[in-house]
């Protein structure tokens, strides 16, 4: 099966293509944040300027033409409405104009689902880090196969921590990247740090870290807040893969990319005897491959879904979304 | 010292201190934080979890007996007894169950892995164990996770038998139980211990 896949829930609008689970393409174009933030109309109407080009740039890296696909799949949510409203769009009309099945994706489940496809793992426990979420997740197959959420975020998202910060530090909100690298040669102060269980919360941690900047080192606020916020990650992650007696371990989505974080996680892992999974980091970012593997997975199994039927779903929670198998 | 157990967290030894059989809860290093993160997240909540057994103790509910504290480490007296989960135990002790959590919430404990793998039961009673994820609060919230924890673990007939105590000494169970219905509709919490 050759199957597209469009992402477009936030900054990025992403087209990937899939042949039989190995990726043919992974094709973007980003929205550069700068520091008023995200405002969804603008994205969005970036993402529709850019729509056909991407999809154009991913059919010549795959080395195939439009006619060539047998379904697509698009980003049905969780994500800004407006940019959810471009991708799926983009997906129907090609669908329409193809006559192909169309399958809508659980973002979150995408995230997921492309790290463990490729660093072929079966069952892992995995920590979801991204700009709107924070989650801890395990396959479950009670009512439906689903990812249960074992743990997560009480207010905001990981991602969407450090890029707050970083705007206030007014460094470039690069997913938690530029906060990486200003925390080089930090030296750690004391920050508030709130674990419950295998839930965590990160509001209170950002607003003392604001509060610092100018007050001390910005070296060692971004370095006591990584390390802060990220110690909090682990430690509701070693609770969960004691708990589920999981032995592997995945760690994906845009804060994923982070080094530190990876250190971390890999060094949890391996004091329980789980093996590890992370990938290249254009995967860990928001992706059109990841889309286009679920999306795949999902129509072989006969999940595809009536073009009048496919819609967008903002607050669509991973928890919901029905998954399609190995 | 022989250990006797192994969680997350903490590991749980025997010793003898000056004759005597004691208990040793000691909360390990972890590797992946940086050693200035680590000894003030585990010496904040040993502080913090005997804190809550002293609070317990005072408002009359059995619990180990306190020995000493030090830095990353709870002594305490040995419970000599089997954990409820393990033990056989009679009708009434669901109802004594209740009562206790009740006593614990009137002084805004909450236990946070109030489950029959925390509780002993002993030839003098029942004593709670095991404060590691336990705090001081008033929110009806965290008191009514208390009694779904439990709920899950026990059959509907026992689950009975420990409300009616919880009700019974529990001065705000009733507004607390309305929390509980409401957290059961949400639907979407789910416990999340390791028991
Ligand atoms: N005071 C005590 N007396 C006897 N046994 C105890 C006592 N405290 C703990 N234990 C034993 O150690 C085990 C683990 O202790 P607990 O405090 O529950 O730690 P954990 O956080 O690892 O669950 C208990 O299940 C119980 O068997
Ligand atoms: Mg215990």
């Amino acid at each position: 099966m050759l199957v597209m896949g469009i992402e477009s829930s936030a900054h990025t609008f992403g087209v990937g293509i899939v042949r039989n689970g190995r990726i043919l393409a992974n094709e973007k174009s980003m929205y550069r944040i700068g520091t008023t933030g995200m405002i969804p109309a603008k994205v969005a109407q970036f993402h529709s300027e850019n729509a056909s080009e991407v999809m154009g740039r991913a059919l010549s890296a795959a080395k195939i033409g439009f006619e060539d696909l047998d379904g697509i799949g698009y980003t049905m949510g969780p994500g800004m409405g407006h940019c959810l409203q471009v991708g799926a769009l983009s997906a129907k009309t090609v669908a329409r104009m193809l006559r192909i099945p169309i399958a809508p994706v659980n973002h979150a489940v995408g995230h997921i689902e492309i790290v463990r496809h490729l660093s072929g793992m079966k069952d892992p426990l995995a920590l979801y880090v991204s700009g709107g979420n924070s989650q801890i997740l395990k396959r479950s197959d009670g009512h439906f196969p689903h990812y249960r959420v074992l743990g997560e975020t009480f207010d905001i998202g990981v991602g969407n921590m450090l890029d707050t910060f970083a705007r206030k530090m007014k460094l470039d909100p690069a997913w938690g990247s530029s906060v990486e690298k200003k925390a080089m040669g930090g030296r750690y102060m004391k920050m508030p740090y709130t674990v419950k269980g295998m839930d965590f919360s990160f509001t209170g941690l950002l607003t003392h870290s604001m509060k610092q900047i100018g007050h001390a080192k910005d070296s060692d606020i971004c370095f006591s807040l990584q390390e802060t916020a990220f110690s909090m990650l682990c430690e509701a992650t070693e609770r969960a893969l004691l708990l589920t007696n999981s032995k592997e371990l995945e760690v994906c989505g845009g804060v994923a990319q982070n080094s530190r974080l990876r250190e971390m996680l890999a060094s949890i892992a391996k004091e329980h005897g789980a093996r590890f999974g992370s990938v290249e980091k254009q995967y860990d970012a928001d992706n059109g491959a990841m889309i286009a593997v679920v999306a795949e997975r999902m129509l072989k199994k006969g999940m595809d879904e009536s073009i009048g039927n496919c819609g967008i779903s903002q607050r669509y929670r991973a928890d919901s979304a029905r998954l399609a198998g190995a | 010292m022989r250990i006797i157990a192994e969680g997350a967290e903490a590991q749980v030894f025997k010793a003898v201190l000056l004759g005597d059989t004691v208990i040793v809860k000691t909360r390990k290093a972890k590797g992946y934080r940086i050693k200035a993160i680590d000894d003030d997240i585990r010496a904040s909540r040993t502080r913090i979890e005997a804190r809550v057994m002293e609070r317990a103790h005072s408002s009359g509910i059995m619990v180990p007996r306190l020995i000493a504290v030090d830095s990353f480490s709870i002594y305490m007296g040995l419970v000599d007894g089997k954990l409820m989960k393990d033990a056989r135990i009679r009708k009434d002790s669901y109802g004594r169950l209740g009562r206790i959590l009740g006593i614990m919430h009137n002084a805004d404990i909450v236990h946070g892995d109030f489950t029959p793998a925390n509780i002993m039961v002993a030839k003098d009673g029942l004593y709670v164990i095991d404060f590691g994820l336990s705090g001081i609060s008033k929110s009806h919230e965290e008191k009514a996770l208390d009694v779904l924890l439990m709920k899950r673990s026990l059959g509907e007939s026992q689950y009975r038998w420990f409300i009616d105590g919880y009700t019974h000494s529990g001065r705000e169970s009733k507004a607390i139980m309305g929390r509980l219905a409401e957290i059961e509709l949400r639907g979407r919490y789910q416990v999340r211990t390791l028991g």
